[in-house]
């Protein structure tokens, strides 16, 4: 019986609740006793959704971050890694997808970063040109060593990267969907390199959503879901059905509240835009009254999209009408103007101004209205502050308290209250529940189901299929840049179904 | 992909909030009247240190140091901090953005020249001469804003470029000469007396109002203050960030020319090396002391001018001592190190 | 395909040679041998400090105290020298000087996370006035003939000054091509997080690269009261921003991570080679000024340009 490389027992990661202490007590945690092994030889497929904890795992395997629970043996010996270079030096290589190297920097002083080869105490440029020529033709690649990092494609820094992580001698290499911005062909040849290196006995741990890839390349896959380990199975039980069921089939408990009704006026409409210039065109409407659901996988371009109506980023071809009229090239100032809300799925550097207080957080985009030839009315200001701490039931002392210390739920409907005072007719939410507890997020929805049912069109970005299916009136399925289906909210709008739009 | 860096925030090292505790519900509602909590207090000291190190300053000097506690002392204290006082005020504005101004002292000297070239040489009135040199410093501060904003150079180089640039302009301008004896009028735009002070001192206390309330109780000066904490978050609020940054710039300069133009007045002596590298210090000492913020947002018109009045009362203390002069340039820089420190390990950044 | 470094560096130099041989033939006693050893010899003392402050601008930051330590730095030295102290230990005074000054920038800029624009401002600011502290404000000269020879004196038919120029040239090429240190400091402006996490110190790098640089200071402080044979508490104003430029000019990119020190210490000539051209040709001294100031900006601009335009073309996916 062969002896596992990687051994991870009961392996548990806490959420962190704002004061950096762990929540040791919630039912939700981002990972729940999940064991992992990875054998030498083999490329293990680590499969799930948004959220479902695959880099978190492998962040921990990586020596990133500590596990609250569990054990990690490498080798069959218990380790306790310190930090990513710690993991390293144990055997174990992570390719993030974020590539890790210095672009001013050619590729052998890349690899060399640190321990830069040495004679006689100078740096011995030619060994170091050298060797990396070697560890690249290893690779199969006459990438030459001497050019600048900078000048590479993606697929060449990759291939930079896995040679560093080689003149480790590693034994484990961790890939973090590593197929994301490489062409067919170049795909290829990153899959003849991971079948050498599995022939030569490393382990490879292969994080995908993509099931084709899957399928070609992978021995073993395991498939989590809500930070616990659903089920390791051989490829051979790889068949699709089934493993979107896995990642997906949970049972929507909860009553999400529907008192809106749809009206058939659009209040946005989208022909034809390219998110870049090799995505397919997107088409997409929103109702007056209606919700419209946006889901996909991360990287799938929903945040672009929303962006792009926004007038927060370019796009390329095609347009987009709001109430009729096109505003193409608008800036955000116009469409706010206009009535087009847009709430970031980055709370704290695109939602909130931490430092000041929740009346001037609510009033930043409508300063207008509490203003008079240009001078702020204090009062109206504490009026209108005042009047959405109430409707939104935001929990604070005063409206003076300063938003960097209410609690994630507080600050999410502060960000929320600041988009209802600009009265809007279209507005879009990228994740308005992400990070907040579920008393908050409860109330959030009501107050979205609100607002639908006074007129306004809302577009939601969601990775949580159970809200993005109980909410939406229709939900359109993003992949790779452009819409891969539309579903109207009945029978045919599972979480299967729209997992299987996803992947 | 900022979706994906989120969610690694999430399951990272540090807090990630990904759900939390219900928030503990505290003593008040949140409607209508604030009530002061233990950190509120804290708060309140921690905005007001700049009035706090000018009282402890002035009780010490008056304690400690000869004739310090006189009231033709205070006169002159006041005079002296008028000029540095306009100034200040468009210096605060621009390190509100997270800027910096390096020509604020070279735009003096600039200022300064052409102020006696057009009222001794061109023999121009003194209303046109003062129109004229504001509309000097906007054009040069618009260029500072412009460069910075939309050609996307760094601010300190800029302004150390600008700056180097008007330098050689006043010089060349100047043509190697001091010019005195001004015109009457035009003296008395800065030495009509009032009250037993001179117009310059109630000149620089007009502006300071003007601009306290552009500053706090405007739309712009909102804006301004949202931009300098996070200028994402305040661009998709539609706050028009290009136009805020380079308007700070023009603010600065023209500020900068009026300061010029009354300093001339005050020495009766129009002459390029007027203000220079050490005002510009000067000036950004007095902000920072004043409690300014170098990464943005902080920063208030009134607590700067306290700044200035703490700095020059410093001064006038060294030259009643009479300890030499040069000590003071040493110990501003000492002042400011101690204020950044201070101010490190207390502010809040965005 | 980028533009960015190969095409940059011959741009560099392509400018230097045309212009040179431009000026050369137009320009009346340019080119005689006696001029040029001169212009060496007075771009010197910016050469040597572009020399420090090319590893400054290539971790991102930047050095405004020059100007302060231009001074303060042959003051002490000048005063010791005058008391009767040695010639050596003056100098290493006044060298030890300079380089607490500007490890001290690399503590609050690593350790306090000042901006590096602010400290070395306000250090430059402190020792400009400890320079006119010291003697009350007036100048001091009359040195020991020993000190006045490095400054005027020649080697084989060439300045010492030039020598000087070409040793610290010499040390800069050195540190950034052979050592691994090189190698770390071009990291670290680069990309800092992946420097990290192969277990550098950025904090050891920024008290090197900073404490270098008030060295550098020094020593060419030290050199131009040589070669004036006084020290002037405020000499050091008008060296601060033709560091800068000269810097600029030799192509290293202020938004960090390029820069090369023979690049650098060739646009200082450059800059001594215009300063001595207009000179020549009775243009008024402060015009240069104006150039010089609108040169860096416009450089800076072009350069960062150019890098937004290949940092746009090389983003393909969303």
């Amino acid at each position: 019986m062969l002896k596992p490389l990687v051994s991870m027992r009961g392996v548990t990661k806490f959420i962190y609740g704002g004061d950096g202490r762990p929540l040791r007590n919630t039912d939700v945690k981002i990972l729940e006793e999940v064991d992992f092994d990875l054998f030498p030889g083999e490329v293990h497929v680590l499969v799930g959704e948004n959220g479902a904890g695959k880099s978190t795992l492998m962040k921990i395997l990586g020596g990133v971050i500590p596990p609250d629970r569990g054990e990690l043996e490498i080798d069959g010996a218990r380790v306790n890694l310190a930090d990513a270079r710690d993991a390293r030096e144990k055997g174990v290589a992570f390719i993030h997808q974020e590539l890790n190297l210095c672009a001013n920097l050619d590729v052998a002083h890349n690899i060399f970063l640190g321990r830069e080869p040495r004679r006689r105490g100078l740096k011995d440029a030619g060994e170091m040109y050298r060797r990396s020529a070697e560890l690249l033709k290893a690779l199969s690649t006459d990438l030459d060593p001497r050019l600048p990092v900078a000048r590479l494609s993606t697929a060449q820094q990759q291939l930079v990267e896995i040679a560093k992580a080689m003149s480790f001698q590693s034994r484990v290499v961790i890939m973090d969907e590593p197929t994301a911005s490489l062409t067919k062909r170049e795909i290829d040849v990153l899959f003849e390199l991971i079948r050498r290196m599995r022939a030569e006995g490393m382990g490879i741990v292969y994080i995908s959503h993509r099931f084709e890839e899957i399928l070609a390349i992978g021995d073993r896959f395991t498939v989590l879901r809500d930070g616990r380990r659903v089920g390791t199975l051989p490829i051979q039980a790889f068949k699709p059905d089934s493993v979107i069921w896995m990642m997906a089939g949970r049972s929507i408990d909860e009553m999400y509240p529907r008192a809106h009704a749809v009206h058939p006026e659009p209040v946005l409409e989208v022909h034809g835009l390219r998110l870049t210039p090799r995505t397919p065109p997107i088409d997409l409407v929103v109702r007056r009254g209606e919700v419209v659901g946006l889901g996909g996988l991360v990287g799938s371009g929903r945040t672009e999209l929303a962006k792009s109506v926004f007038g927060a980023r370019r796009f390329h071809g095609g347009e987009v009408r709001y109430l009729g009229r096109k505003t193409n090239g608008w800036s955000p100032a116009r469409l706010i103007r206009a009535g087009v809300a847009y709430l970031s799925e980055d709370r704290k550097t695109e939602g909130l101004i931490p430092p000041m207080s929740i009346r001037e957080n609510l009033t930043l985009a409508s300063l207008r209205s509490v203003a008079t030839l240009g001078f702020l009315s204090r009062p109206r200001e504490e009026r209108q502050a005042a009047r959405l701490i109430d409707e939104l039931s935001i929990v604070a002392r005063s409206s003076e308290q300063i938003v960097s210390t209410l609690s994630g739920g507080n600050q999410q409907k502060c960000v929320l209250g600041k988009w209802l005072c600009t009265a809007p007719q279209l507005l879009m939410l990228d994740e308005p529940t992400r990070g907040i507890d579920v008393g908050a997020k409860a109330q959030i929805h009501k107050l979205i189901d609100q607002i639908a049912g006074a007129g306004v069109g809302i577009l939601m970005i969601s990775s949580e299929l159970p809200e993005l299916i109980g909410i939406s009136d229709r939900v359109y399925v993003m992949r790779e840049g452009g819409v891969a289906a539309e579903l109207e909210a009945g029978p045919e709008l599972t979480q299967e179904r729209v997992v299987a739009c996803m992947v | 992909m900022s979706a994906r860096a989120t969610e690694d925030l999430q399951a990272g090292p540090a807090p990630g909030e990904r759900r939390e505790p219900p928030a503990q519900a505290p003593a008040a509602a949140g409607k209508g009247r604030a009530r002061l909590a233990p950190g509120d207090l804290l708060n309140l000291i921690g905005r007001n240190v700049a009035l706090f190190i000018f009282l402890t300053l002035v009780i010490l000097a008056s304690l400690f140091v000869n004739n310090f506690a006189a009231l033709d002392n205070a006169v002159v204290i006041l005079k002296q901090s008028a000029i540095p006082a306009i100034a200040v005020i468009g210096m605060t504005m621009v390190l509100m953005t997270g800027g910096i101004d390096l020509s604020l002292g070279y735009v003096v000297g600039l200022a300064s020249i052409v102020s006696g070239i057009m009222a001794n040489t061109w023999l121009w009135p003194a209303p046109a001469v003062l129109a004229a040199i504001l509309a000097l410093g906007l054009a040069l501060g618009l260029c500072n804003g412009l460069i910075t904003q939309f050609m996307r150079v760094p601010a300190f180089i800029a302004t150390l470029g600008t700056g180097y640039v008007l330098y050689g302009l006043a010089q060349i301008v100047s043509q190697g000469s001091i010019i005195n004896r001004l015109p009457k009028d035009f003296l008395a735009i800065g030495r009509t007396p009032m009250f037993g002070l001179p117009s310059a001192v109630f000149l620089a206390l007009g502006v300071a109002v003007a601009f306290h309330l552009l500053i706090s109780r405007t739309i712009y000066g909102r804006q301004l203050k949202a931009f300098g904490f996070g200028a994402r978050t305040a661009a998709l609020s539609g706050v028009p960030g290009a136009r805020i940054n380079v308007s700070v710039y023009a603010f600065c300069a023209t500020l900068a020319a009026l300061s010029g133009l009354l300093f001339t007045i005050r020495v009766n002596a129009a002459q390029p090396n007027m203000g220079g590298g050490v005002f510009t210090f000067e000036v950004v000492t007095a902000a920072i002391v004043g409690g300014t913020s170098l990464f943005g947002g902080v920063g208030s018109v009134a607590n700067s001018i306290l700044g200035v009045l703490s700095i020059k009362i410093i001064e006038n203390c060294i030259n009643l001592l009479g300890v030499s002069y040069h000590l003071y340039l040493a110990v501003q820089g000492a002042i400011i190190l101690v204020a950044i420190i201070f101010g490190n390990l207390t502010n809040r950044r965005a | 395909m980028t533009i960015a470094p190969a095409a940059r560096r011959g741009l560099a130099l392509l400018i230097p040679v045309a212009a040179f041989l431009v000026l050369g033939s137009r320009v009346p006693h340019f080119l005689d041998l006696s001029n040029l050893l001169n212009v060496v010899r007075q771009s010197s003392i910016i050469g040597i400090c572009a020399v420090g402050m090319t590893f400054v601008i290539i971790i991102q930051g930047i050095d405004l105290s020059l100007g302060g330590l231009l001074a303060f730095c042959p003051m002490i030295s000048g005063m010791l020298m005058l008391a009767g102290v040695n010639l050596p230990a003056s100098m290493a005074a006044g060298m030890l000087a300079g380089t607490a000054m500007g490890l001290f920038n690399g503590l609050m800029v690593s350790k306090l996370t000042v901006p590096a624009f602010i400290t070395t401002l306000v250090v430059g600011q402190i020792s400009q006035g400890l320079a006119l502290i010291i003697n009350g404000g007036s100048s001091i000269g009359a040195f020991p003939e020993g000190f006045v020879f490095i400054g005027n004196g020649a080697l084989g038919g060439v300045p010492l000054s030039d020598l000087l120029l070409l040793v610290f040239l010499a040390l800069g090429f050195f540190i950034q091509r052979f050592t691994p240190l090189g190698n770390h400091i071009l990291a670290l402006g680069g990309n800092e997080t992946v420097l990290r996490q192969e277990g550098l110190s950025a904090a050891r790098l920024q008290f090197f690269v900073f404490g270098f640089s008030g060295f550098c200071a020094a020593v060419s402080g030290l050199l131009l009261s040589a070669q004036l044979d006084t020290v002037h508490p405020t000499q050091g104003d008008a060296y601060q921003l033709d560091a800068i430029a000269a810097c600029i000019i030799g192509g290293v990119d202020l938004a960090g991570g390029r820069g090369s020190v023979p690049m650098a210490v060739l646009g200082a000539l450059i800059i001594g080679c215009l300063r001595n051209v207009l000179n020549l040709l009775g243009i008024h001294p402060f015009m240069q000024n104006v150039f010089i100031g609108s040169a860096i900006i416009v450089i800076v601009y072009l350069s960062g340009a150019i890098r937004r335009h290949s940092e746009l073309a090389t983003r393909g996916a969303l």
